[in-house]
């Protein structure tokens, strides 16, 4: 089956300055691909491209088939779009404002407004001008989501909002997937990329650095140990394992680093008699740091 | 709630207020100078106070024909004071038809629904038309009305030339200021660009008449277009025609390069 999205060589540049570098992509039909990157890593230009806001330097990119250039109407009629700085008319409701974007759209079922809206805890009688932060984003949630689109192509969705309305907007997404619904996800915020993704890109300086799915990158990532021993830590044993990057003694613990897969350092340590062995799950945030540390 | 169906009913119903503003005051304009014609008509010395003025005034704002009611609003309204009113509605709505929504940062969503860029204008260049078209017809009711209160002898002929007149001038420079609003994304460039050349038409218009080298020149400046003939009781000059190709001209340059420009992020 052929890419939802699919980039070859996509770059960006503003006055000689490269916002976008080169970027080779694919992601596939009903996965949620998590787009992570600090701010100015170019997230949103290559969101902006996929959208078909703005023109490629050079490359090439297409959506559901469509070349985002020559056929960007046929593209942007199958996605859903949500811009990291989301903005709507501030004298129309949020009924107004939904009801005309439907309009624009054609072939929305009113029903959906309603409960997306509904889901996402939004008073659609309330003046958009007039609402807190995240009431407006919600508003450009549903805007996005309300004609069902086959690809959602999302910026930073949950700024603003509160942790469970933030909970419930994840829940959507999974189930769009679950629909066969493909979701494009940036943010720079881990955790929530970490809880729905299937597959994480990152992007730094404007290349792509790492595509990966998320168990994969655990299992590569760094993982934390405390252990305890029932006599005094056998430091220099632990130090000569591979994989270990780092041993801290701390009385009759240690804090322990490793890289990949734990068994040679337990097979290492079990002689040792332990008394007690605390791993920490991996997050993405250290993953994370772990590519800044490698290539800054 | 008002339904907005498209991008045409949602441009009219943003400028519902404007509308509504603009055409109470060009009505009370219009019913305060018809209140002075009966005093004016009636100054025994009326053609010795007018031959006191340079010609070159007596020309450019017909003072020379004060003597008629035609002449007299002619002279004070239609000469300078409603070819400006309807400039600065048409350039003002023209700038922000599109970068006033790139700028406030609500373009980038629209653009992704089926309007495409290319709609976009022409759903704005046609609200931009009705919305100046509603404060001509508002004008010349208004002309029309008064005509038979202050006995100035102006007819539903005379007022309609007037209106359209002032009309295809707001359009022309209205759209400019659209296509530049278009290709740029900046509203302020579009007023600076419009205005700036609406200037320069007037000059040339005004200047044409004194100057005898720029004499020739003269018939390509809007102003002369519109306005030499009257523009009240003109009788529909063929030159008026070149007014809505010139807009037709602004607008369809500036597609091509909209559909083909980046959105801008502010």
């Amino acid at each position: 089956m052929s890419p939802v999205i699919h980039t070859e060589g996509l770059t960006k540049r503003y006055h000689d300055r490269p916002a976008l570098s080169g970027l080779d992509l694919d992601v596939q039909a009903g996965t949620l691909f998590g787009y992570l990157g600090p701010n100015g890593a170019g997230k949103t230009t290559t969101i902006r491209l996929l959208a078909g806001l703005i023109r490629p330097t050079a490359g090439y990119a297409s959506v559901l088939g469509a070349d985002v250039v020559r056929e960007r109407e046929t593209a942007q009629r199958r996605i859903g779009y949500l811009p990291g700085d989301f903005v709507a008319y501030p004298d129309l409701t949020a009924a107004e404002y939904l009801r005309y974007m439907a309009n624009l759209r054609g072939g929305v079922d009113a029903s959906a407004t309603r409960q997306l809206a509904k889901r996402l805890d939004l008073d659609l009688d309330h003046v958009i001008g007039a609402m807190s932060h995240g009431n407006r984003q919600k508003v450009g949630i549903v805007q996005a989501l309300q004609h069902d689109p086959e690809l959602l192509i999302l910026d930073e969705p949950t700024q603003g909002l509160d942790p469970l309305v933030q909970r419930e907007f994840l829940a959507m997404l999974r189930e769009a997937r679950s629909a066969g619904r493909t979701v494009f996800l940036c943010s720079h915020v881990l955790s929530e990329v970490e809880a729905v993704a299937d597959t994480v890109g990152i992007l730094r300086q404007g290349h792509l650095v790492e595509v990966a799915s998320v168990a994969g990158l655990k299992a590569k990532a760094l993982r934390r140990l405390d252990i305890m021993f029932e006599s005094a830590p056998p430091i220099d044993t632990l130090r000569s394992v591979p994989g270990v990057t780092e041993v801290v003694a701390n009385g009759s613990g240690v804090q322990v680093l490793v890289a990949g897969s734990m068994a040679a350092l337990l097979a290492a340590a079990a002689p040792f008699r332990i008394a007690s062995l605390v791993t920490h799950e991996p997050d993405l945030e250290e993953i994370f740091l772990t590519y800044y540390g490698e290539q800054g | 709630m008002t339904v907005l169906t498209n991008v045409f009913v949602k441009t009219l119903r943003d400028q519902r207020k404007a509308l509504v503003g603009w055409s109470v005051g060009l009505a009370v304009l219009v019913v305060l100078e018809a209140a002075l014609w009966p005093t004016v008509r009636n100054m025994g010395d009326l053609r010795e106070f007018i031959a006191n003025y340079p010609e070159a005034i007596r020309e450019l704002f017909k003072i020379d024909e004060f003597a008629s009611g035609i002449g007299f609003l002619n002279g004070e309204l239609y000469s300078l004071l409603l070819p400006i009113l309807f400039l600065v509605y048409g350039i003002g709505r023209g700038a922000k038809a599109i970068a006033g929504e790139e700028e406030a940062g609500t373009l980038e969503v629209l653009l992704t629904t089926r309007v495409s860029p290319t709609s976009l204008v022409l759903h704005r260049a046609a609200a931009l038309t009705v919305a100046v078209g509603c404060l001509g017809v508002v004008l010349f009711v208004a002309v029309v009305l008064c005509s038979p209160v202050f006995g100035l002898d102006i007819t539903a002929g005379d007022a309609l030339t007037g209106s359209l007149a002032v009309v295809l001038l707001g359009v022309e420079f209205g759209w400019l200021a659209l296509a530049v609003s278009a290709v740029s994304g900046r509203h302020v460039v579009a007023i600076a660009v419009s205005s700036a050349l609406a200037v320069a038409a007037y000059l040339l218009y005004a200047a044409g008449g004194l100057v005898s080298v720029l004499e020739p020149w003269r018939g390509i400046s809007p102003f002369h277009q519109a306005l030499a003939e009257g523009p009240l009781g003109a009788g529909l000059p063929v030159v008026y025609l070149w007014m809505p190709a010139a807009a037709a001209v602004f607008v369809l340059a500036a597609l091509p390069v909209f559909e083909r420009r980046d959105i801008t992020v502010h």
